[in-house]
C-alpha cells in the first residue's frame, strides 16, 4: 500500500513537469508604431546581437527605423534588441539602403537562403514589408556573396568573387620533385543585379593576372570587393586583396612585402576588359571589409586601404581611370597617430566624411581594438578626431558598416559593447555633432550603423 | 542422569560436534551458454533432511553456507534457461560448482524480455548514468541502429537526410567530439565511417550502452560528455540468423550473422556480413528548393532528392577456440566493410544541390580477442582486443556544370546552361575538380585485467592505445603539392584503474577509478631547404592529463536505488587544433590545453513495482555538466582579418544542466509502454558574459508501446504491434532574441512529432519472423539541423530467419 502512494506521488511529479514544459511558450509581439513627417526620412539602425563572443555579432542582425527627427531627439531611445526585425541571413546580414532610407537591401550571407536577394520597404520600427521577388546570386558568385549596392539611383548591385588556381610545370616529367611553382590563376566572376525588378542584369567571369614579375614571386589576387562605378559611368572598380605564395614550395607565405594598392578596373556594364591598377602611394588591400570602401566624389573615385605599413590612406583614382599618385592622403599624419587603420567611412556630397578608425594606440578592448570616428576633408587632406563623441576600450568598430546620409549630415551609432549609447549627427559642413537618440543594448552586443 | 542419559547427550553433543566439524559452504558460479550471466535465478540446494533456497546475485555467484558434508541436489530455475540439477558432492570445507544453462529454445518473447532487462540490470547497477539498449527487437524490425539510439532517453541524433547521411550525436547537450563512439571498446575512429552506426545492423549488436558524463575506466578515451559502446554478438552458442528487408526509396538491407562452434574442441567460426542499399530519393520542399529560370527568377517546386544514393557493405569473419580450458574466447579475423554515399548538398539545402558529389570509404582490418576467466588464479580475468589495419577516405566532386532541383543541368539567367565558377559542385575558393584522398593506417588495442580480491573487491585496469598515421593527397592537385602534404600521426594511450566495492549484500557497489591519458602527435611537413633539398620538419607534442571519478548505487529500499556518479573529464585537443590545417588555413597552438568537464550525475530508480498484472519503473536523472577551456575559434579582428589564418584557442566557460526521465510499463506479458523525457540547458560564459547555445534541441520526449497477441492465425504464432512517437521542442538557430523581435521563425526548427508504426508476426517455432514499419505515418517534415528535410512517410517489409537465436 505504500509503495504504491509512493508510486502516485511520482507518477503525478512526473505528469506535473511535463504540464510545465508544455505550457511555456506564447508568442505574441506588441507592435510599436513609429512616426515620420512628410519632410523627414527613415533611420534605420542595425545592431548585431553576439553568438557566444562579446563582440562576435554572430548572433543576429536587427534592425529598426525612426524618423531622422527622433533620430536627432536625445531624449527618445530605441531598443532594438527587444523589438528590431531579424533579418534573414545565417551570418551578419551586409545591407544596404536607398539613398532616401525608403527601402532596405539585403543578401543573405551563407546558410542555406546565402545569396538571395530581398527588398524590404521602411516603415519605421520593426515593420519592414518585403517587397518583389527573391533573387539568387549564389550559383554566379557563391552563398557568401560580397555585394555593394552601386550609386546609380538604387537601379544595380554588384556582386563579385574570385576562385584561385595555382599552376605548376612538371617539366612533362612524372617525377614530382622537379617541379616548380610558376603562378596562381585568379578568375574574377562579377555579377549585376536589377535592384528594381530582381533580376540577374549580367555575369562575367575573367581571369585577373598580375605582371609576370609579381606572378613569379608567388602573388595573386586573393580576395575582390566593392564594386564601385566611376563618374562616366563605363567603368567598374573593384578593391583587391594580394596573397602570396612561397614560390619554392607552393605554401602560404605570410613574410612577403606588401604590393602598392590595387584596383580592378573594367568596362560597364558590359564588365569585360579587366585591368589591374596600382598605386605607387598606398600600400595594401583595397577590398575593405564589410562597409562601403570607396566612393565617387566630384568624378573621382576616393578609396581607403588597409593593412597599409605606413598606415592607412585615402587613394584618388581619377577620371582616366588610374590612380593619381600626386594626390597623398595619409591618415597617420592627418591623425597624428600610427598605424591608423580604416574600419569604415562615408563621405557626404560637399567631399567632407565621417571616418571610423583604430590606430597602435587603440586600447584592447573586450572585442579587440577600440575605434574612434574622425570628420575628414577630401579636398584638404585633413582628419580630425571627433571628441564630441564618448570612447572607451569596448568601443568596437570593425564590423561597422553603414552611415545614412541626409544632405551634408551623417548618422551613425555609437555604444561600447554591451553598453547603451546613443545615434550622432554630425554636419559635416560645420562639423557640429548632435547627440541623438539613445539606443539600449544588450550583453555583448553592438551597434553596426545606420542606413 | 541417568548413565545412559549422560552418554546418549554425550553422544549427542559428539555427533553434533562432528556434524558441525563436518560442514562446508557451497559456493557457485551460473552462466549461461553463450557466456552470460545468470543473475537472480533461483538456485535449491536439497540433500536428505535438508532444503535451502538462495538466488544467484548480479555476478551469477550464490553460496550456500555450513552445509553438512554430504551428497546433494543443486537445482536452478532461471526464467531464460531450462532448469537444470546438478550433483554436489560436499567434501571440503569450502567446495565450488559451476552451472551452465542452455537457454530455452522455445522461449517466447516475455523471456526474451527478462533476461534482456537482467543484463541491462547488472550494467545500470553499478551506479553510472547508463542506458543499456536492446537490440534484440528491433533487429527483427526494420530499425537503424540509429533509430534506435534516438529513441534513449538523453540521446539526440541529428542526422543531415536518409540512410547513411552524415549524424552527430549529442548526450545531455554536449555533442560533436565531446561524445566517443567504440565498438567493442575499441574507438570508432579506428574503423572509419565505412564501419559505423549507418552501416552495422542492429542483429550484429548484441546491445549498445550509453554512458552520459561519466565514463566508466574500461572504455578508456577521452570523452568529455559521455561515450557510446557498441558490444557486438558474443555468444558462443552455435547460430545463425539471416534477414532481409525492402522499402521506400528503393531501400534494400539485409545481413547475416552465424556462429559454429565444434563441441568437442571448441573451435570456433564466426562470421557476419551485411549490405546495405538506398537511393533516398524521398521529396523535399519548401525553402530553397527552387528551380531557376530567365534573369534568376525563382519557382518553388516538390523535387526528389536525385544524388544521395548509399551503399555499404561489411563483413567480419573470426576463426579460434572458445570455452576450451586455455581461453573463454581467443579467435582471430578479418573486418572488412566499404561504403559509397553520394551527397545532395552541403551543410545546408541550398539553392544549389550537388551532383556526382559522393563520399567513398573503406576499411580493412585484423582483429584478435582473447578473453579468459579466471587464468591462473580464481577471479583474475583478462581480455585483450586489437585491430590493425588500413582505412580509406575519398571525397570526389568533379562535376563543374550546374544542376537544378529537378535533377536536371540548370540555367543561368540567360537561359544556357553554366558551369560553376569555382569548378566543383562545392563551392570554394580554389579553383577545380577535386579527389581527395585520405589514407590512414590505424590500429588499436585493449588490454583489461581485473581481479576479484573476494565477493566484495575488485581491481580493474585497463588500456587502451589508439594510433593513427594519415596522409592526405588530392589526385587533381598538381604532384607538387602532394610532394608538399604533410603527414600526421597520433598516438593515445589511456591507462585507467578502477576499485569496485560490493557491499551489504548487493544493496552498495560502488566504482573509484582513475584515468591517466598521454597522447603524442606528430606532424610531418616536407620543405625546400637552402640547399634546394626537400627535407621533413618535424614537429611533435606530447601532451599528458589525469581524470578521475567515481559511481554508486545504493538500494535505499528494495524498490528505490539511488544511482551517482562524478568524472572530471577530459578531451584532448586534436591534431587540427595543436597542429593546424594548411588546406583550412589553420595555424598551429602547440600551447593549446585540453577542454575538462567536471561532471555530475545524481538518479534514482522507483521500481519494479508489481501490482497484480501491472509492472513498473521509473527512473530519473539529474545532470550537470561544467566545461573549462573550450576549444574554439577567436573573433575575426582588423588584425587578423587579412591574416587568412586562424588558430584554436582555449576560451570560456560552458555549462550543460537539466534532467532525464523515464517510466517504463508492462501489463501482463501483452502489452510494453516505455516513455522518456529529456530537458537541459546549455550556455557558454566567454570573457564573463554568458549567453544559452543555440542550434540545440534542449527538449525531447520519446514514446513507444508494443502489444502482443499470440496464436494469430497459426497456433504457436506470435504477433507484435509497435508505436514510436518521437517528440522535440522548438529550437533556434539563433542565440534567444528579445521580448518583442519580429523574424524571428526564419530561423527557428518548429515543434517536430513524429510518429512509427509496426508489426512483426513470429510464425509457429520462431523460425521466421516477418515484420512491417511504416516510417513518419503523416508525412511530416522533419529536420534536425534548419530546413535540410529528412525522409517523409515511408514502408518497409522484413523477413528474418533463425536457427537458435543466440
Amino acid at each position: 500500500m505504500k509503495n504504491r502512494f509512493f508510486n502516485l506521488t511520482t507518477l503525478s511529479l512526473v505528469l506535473s513537469s511535463l504540464l510545465l514544459t508544455f505550457s511555456c511558450s506564447d508568442d505574441s509581439n506588441d507592435i510599436i508604431e513609429e512616426e515620420k513627417e512628410e519632410s523627414s526620412r527613415w533611420i534605420t539602425v542595425a545592431a548585431a546581437r553576439m553568438g557566444d563572443n562579446p563582440g562576435d555579432g554572430n548572433g543576429g542582425t536587427l534592425i529598426y527605423s525612426i524618423s531622422s527627427e527622433d533620430a536627432k531627439d536625445p531624449t527618445k531611445s530605441i531598443a532594438p534588441f527587444d523589438n528590431g526585425f531579424i533579418v534573414p541571413s545565417n551570418r551578419t546580414a551586409r545591407l544596404q539602403a536607398s539613398e532616401d532610407g525608403s527601402t532596405i537591401f539585403n543578401i543573405s550571407y551563407a546558410g542555406d537562403t546565402g545569396g538571395n536577394y530581398s527588398k524590404y520597404t521602411v516603415n519605421g520600427g520593426q515593420n519592414f514589408t518585403p517587397t518583389g521577388s527573391e533573387v539568387s546570386i549564389a550559383p554566379y558568385v557563391g552563398s557568401a556573396p560580397r555585394w555593394i549596392k552601386l550609386f546609380d539611383g538604387d537601379k544595380t548591385g554588384s556582386a563579385v568573387y574570385v576562385s584561385t588556381e595555382k599552376i605548376y610545370d612538371d617539366k612533362g616529367t612524372e617525377d614530382e620533385t622537379d617541379d616548380t611553382y610558376l603562378r596562381t590563376e585568379a578568375t574574377m566572376g562579377v555579377v549585376t543585379l536589377d535592384l528594381e525588378n530582381s533580376l540577374i542584369k549580367n555575369f562575367q567571369e575573367q581571369s585577373i593576372p598580375l605582371s609576370s614579375e609579381e606572378e613569379a614571386n608567388g602573388y595573386y589576387i586573393s580576395r575582390i570587393d566593392m564594386p564601385t562605378l566611376n563618374a562616366a559611368g563605363n567603368k567598374l572598380y573593384i578593391g583587391a586583396r594580394l596573397s602570396k605564395v612561397d614560390p619554392t614550395t607552393g605554401e602560404t607565405d605570410r613574410e612577403g612585402d606588401v604590393l602598392g594598392s590595387k584596383t580592378i578596373v573594367l568596362d560597364y556594364p558590359s564588365l569585360l576588359n579587366p585591368t589591374i591598377i596600382s598605386s605607387t602611394v598606398g600600400y595594401g588591400n583595397t577590398n575593405g571589409y564589410r562597409s562601403i570602401n570607396a566612393f565617387l566624389y566630384n568624378g573621382s573615385v576616393y578609396q581607403a586601404n588597409q593593412g597599409d605599413p605606413n598606415g592607412s590612406h585615402i587613394l584618388k583614382i581619377d577620371a582616366n581611370n588610374q590612380y593619381d599618385n600626386d594626390y597623398v592622403f595619409n591618415l597617420d599624419d592627418a591623425l597624428g597617430v600610427t598605424g591608423a587603420y580604416v574600419l569604415a567611412w562615408r563621405p557626404a556630397a560637399n567631399g567632407k566624411a565621417v571616418l571610423a578608425y583604430r590606430h597602435d594606440g587603440s586600447a584592447e578592448g573586450v572585442a579587440g581594438q577600440q575605434g574612434f570616428f574622425a570628420l575628414i576633408d577630401l579636398e584638404a587632406k585633413t582628419a580630425t578626431k571627433i571628441d564630441e563623441i564618448p570612447y572607451e576600450a569596448d568601443f568596437y568598430l570593425f564590423q561597422y558598416q553603414g552611415f545614412a546620409v541626409d544632405g551634408n549630415e551623417i548618422y551613425l551609432t555609437q555604444a561600447p559593447v554591451g553598453k547603451n549609447g546613443n545615434i550622432y549627427v554630425i554636419d559635416t559642413e560645420t562639423g557640429a555633432v548632435t547627440k541623438g537618440a539613445e539606443l539600449i543594448n544588450v550583453e555583448g552586443s553592438h551597434f553596426i550603423g545606420t542606413w | 542422569m541417568s548413565p545412559i542419559q549422560r552418554y546418549s547427550s554425550f553422544l549427542l553433543f559428539l555427533v553434533s560436534y562432528v556434524l558441525v566439524a563436518q560442514n562446508g559452504n557451497l559456493k557457485g558460479f551460473a552462466k549461461f551458454d553463450n557466456d552470460e550471466l545468470v543473475l537472480g535465478a533461483y538456485v535449491a540446494l536439497k540433500g536428505h533432511d535438508l532444503k535451502r533456497e538462495t538466488s544467484t546475485n548480479i555476478d551469477g555467484h550464490f553460496i550456500f553456507k555450513n552445509i553438512p558434508y554430504g551428497t546433494y541436489e543443486v537445482s536452478i530455475h532461471s526464467l531464460n534457461a531450462k532448469p537444470k540439477t546438478v550433483e554436489a558432492v560436499i567434501s571440503s570445507s569450502e567446495q565450488t560448482v559451476n552451472i551452465t544453462l542452455q537457454i530455452t529454445e522455445h522461449q517466447d518473447l516475455q523471456e526474451i524480455l527478462v533476461q534482456t532487462k537482467t543484463e541491462k540490470r547488472k550494467i545500470e547497477d553499478e551506479g553510472f548514468a547508463v542506458n543499456v539498449v536492446q537490440t534484440k527487437e528491433a533487429s527483427i524490425r526494420n530499425i537503424q541502429t540509429n533509430e534506435l539510439l534516438n529513441t534513449t532517453v538523453g540521446v539526440k541524433i541529428r542526422q543531415n537526410g536518409g540512410l547513411g547521411s552524415n549524424v552527430q550525436y549529442s548526450l545531455n547537450g554536449l555533442s560533436g567530439s565531446a561524445v566517443r563512439i567504440f565498438i567493442d571498446g575499441i574507438p570508432i575512429s579506428v574503423y572509419g565511417s565505412s564501419f559505423s552506426l549507418n552501416s552495422i545492423p542492429p542483429s550484429m549488436i548484441k546491445r549498445i550502452e550509453v554512458y552520459k558524463g561519466v565514463v566508466p575506466g574500461h572504455l578508456a578515451d577521452d570523452a568529455l560528455g559521455g561515450a557510446i559502446n557498441i558490444v557486438l554478438q558474443n555468444s558462443t552458442k552455435t547460430n545463425f540468423n539471416a534477414s532481409v528487408s525492402y522499402g521506400s526509396f528503393n531501400t534494400f538491407q539485409t545481413s547475416a550473422n552465424g556462429l559454429y562452434r565444434f563441441e568437442k574442441s571448441g573451435f570456433t567460426v564466426k562470421a557476419s556480413a551485411f549490405h546495405n542499399y538506398s537511393d533516398n530519393d524521398y521529396k523535399v520542399w519548401g525553402g530553397q528548393v527552387k528551380v531557376t529560370g530567365l534573369g534568376g527568377q525563382q519557382t518553388p517546386i516538390t523535387a526528389r532528392r536525385f544524388n544521395d544514393a548509399y551503399r555499404s557493405t561489411g563483413g567480419m569473419a573470426q576463426i579460434g577456440f572458445t570455452d576450451v580450458k586455455w581461453a573463454d574466447q581467443f579467435l582471430v579475423g578479418f573486418t572488412g566493410s566499404d561504403d559509397y554515399k553520394e551527397i545532395q548538398h552541403g551543410a545546408f539545402m541550398t539553392i544549389m544541390p550537388y551532383k556526382n558529389r559522393y563520399m567513398e570509404s573503406d576499411a580493412m582490418l585484423a582483429n584478435v580477442t582473447y578473453q579468459k576467466e579466471d587464468l591462473f588464479t580464481e577471479g583474475l580475468n583478462l581480455n585483450v582486443h586489437g585491430l590493425y589495419g588500413k582505412r580509406n577516405r575519398v571525397v570526389s566532386d568533379t562535376l563543374a556544370w550546374a544542376y537544378s532541383w529537378n535533377g536536371e543541368r540548370a540555367i543561368d539567367y540567360q537561359g544556357n546552361e553554366y558551369e560553376y565558377s569555382w569548378g566543383s559542385q562545392q563551392e570554394k575558393i580554389e579553383f577545380g575538380p577535386t579527389l581527395n584522398h585520405i589514407d590512414r593506417n590505424v590500429a588499436s588495442i585493449r588490454t583489461g585485467v581485473s581481479y576479484a580480491i573476494n565477493e566484495y573487491h575488485r581491481i580493474l585496469l585497463n588500456h587502451v592505445y589508439s594510433g593513427i598515421n594519415r596522409e592526405d593527397r588530392d589526385e587533381f592537385a598538381a604532384s607538387f603539392e602532394n610532394t608538399f602534404a604533410g603527414t600526421r600521426d597520433l598516438h593515445k594511450n589511456i591507462i585507467s584503474a578502477t576499485y569496485e566495492l560490493n557491499a551489504f549484500d548487493g544493496k552498495l557497489q560502488a566504482n573509484v577509478f582513475g584515468k591517466h591519458y598521454q597522447q603524442k602527435t606528430v606532424n610531418i611537413d616536407p620543405f625546400v631547404n637552402d640547399n634546394n633539398e626537400v627535407e621533413d620538419e618535424i614537429i611533435s607534442a606530447n601532451t599528458k592529463n589525469k581524470g578521475y571519478g567515481f559511481a554508486l548505487s545504493y538500494a535505499v529500499l528494495p524498490n528505490m536505488t539511488l544511482l551517482t556518479s562524478a568524472e572530471k573529464a577530459i578531451r584532448l585537443p586534436n591534431e587540427t587544433e595543436v597542429f593546424g590545417n594548411d588546406g583550412d588555413n589553420v595555424v598551429a597552438n602547440p600551447s593549446i590545453r585540453p577542454e575538462q568537464s567536471n561532471n555530475y550525475n545524481l538518479g534514482f530508480r522507483f521500481g519494479t513495482f508489481s501490482l497484480k498484472n501491472h509492472a513498473f519503473t521509473i527512473s530519473t536523472n539529474l545532470f550537470t555538466r561544467n566545461i573549462k577551456d573550450r576549444i574554439g575559434l577567436p573573433l575575426e579582428t582588423s588584425l587578423n582579418v587579412n591574416d587568412e589564418i586562424i588558430l584554436y584557442e582555449n576560451q570560456g566557460h560552458g555549462k550543460s544542466q537539466g534532467f532525464d526521465a523515464q517510466l517504463n510499463y508492462t501489463y501482463k506479458n501483452n502489452l510494453a509502454f516505455n516513455f522518456n523525457m529529456s530537458r537541459f540547458n546549455l550556455t557558454v560564459v566567454n570573457r564573463g558574459v554568458e549567453v544559452d547555445v543555440p542550434n540545440t534541441p534542449f527538449f525531447t520526449m520519446n514514446g513507444n508501446l508494443r502489444y502482443s497477441l499470440k496464436n494469430i492465425i497459426k497456433k504457436n504464432s506470435q504477433l507484435n504491434l509497435f508505436y514510436t512517437m518521437y517528440f522535440t521542442g522548438e529550437f533556434s538557430y539563433l542565440v534567444p532574441q528579445g521580448t518583442n523581435t519580429v523574424g524571428d521563425e526564419f530561423f527557428k526548427v518548429p515543434q517536430q512529432l513524429a510518429q512509427d508504426f509496426g508489426l512483426s508476426y513470429s510464425f509457429p517455432k520462431n523460425r521466421f519472423v516477418m515484420s512491417f514499419d511504416v516510417k513518419n505515418i503523416f508525412d511530416k517534415p522533419l529536420y534536425d539541423n534548419l530546413r535540410v528535410q529528412k525522409p517523409g512517410k515511408a514502408f518497409y517489409l522484413k523477413l528474418n530467419y533463425f536457427i537458435n537465436k543466440p
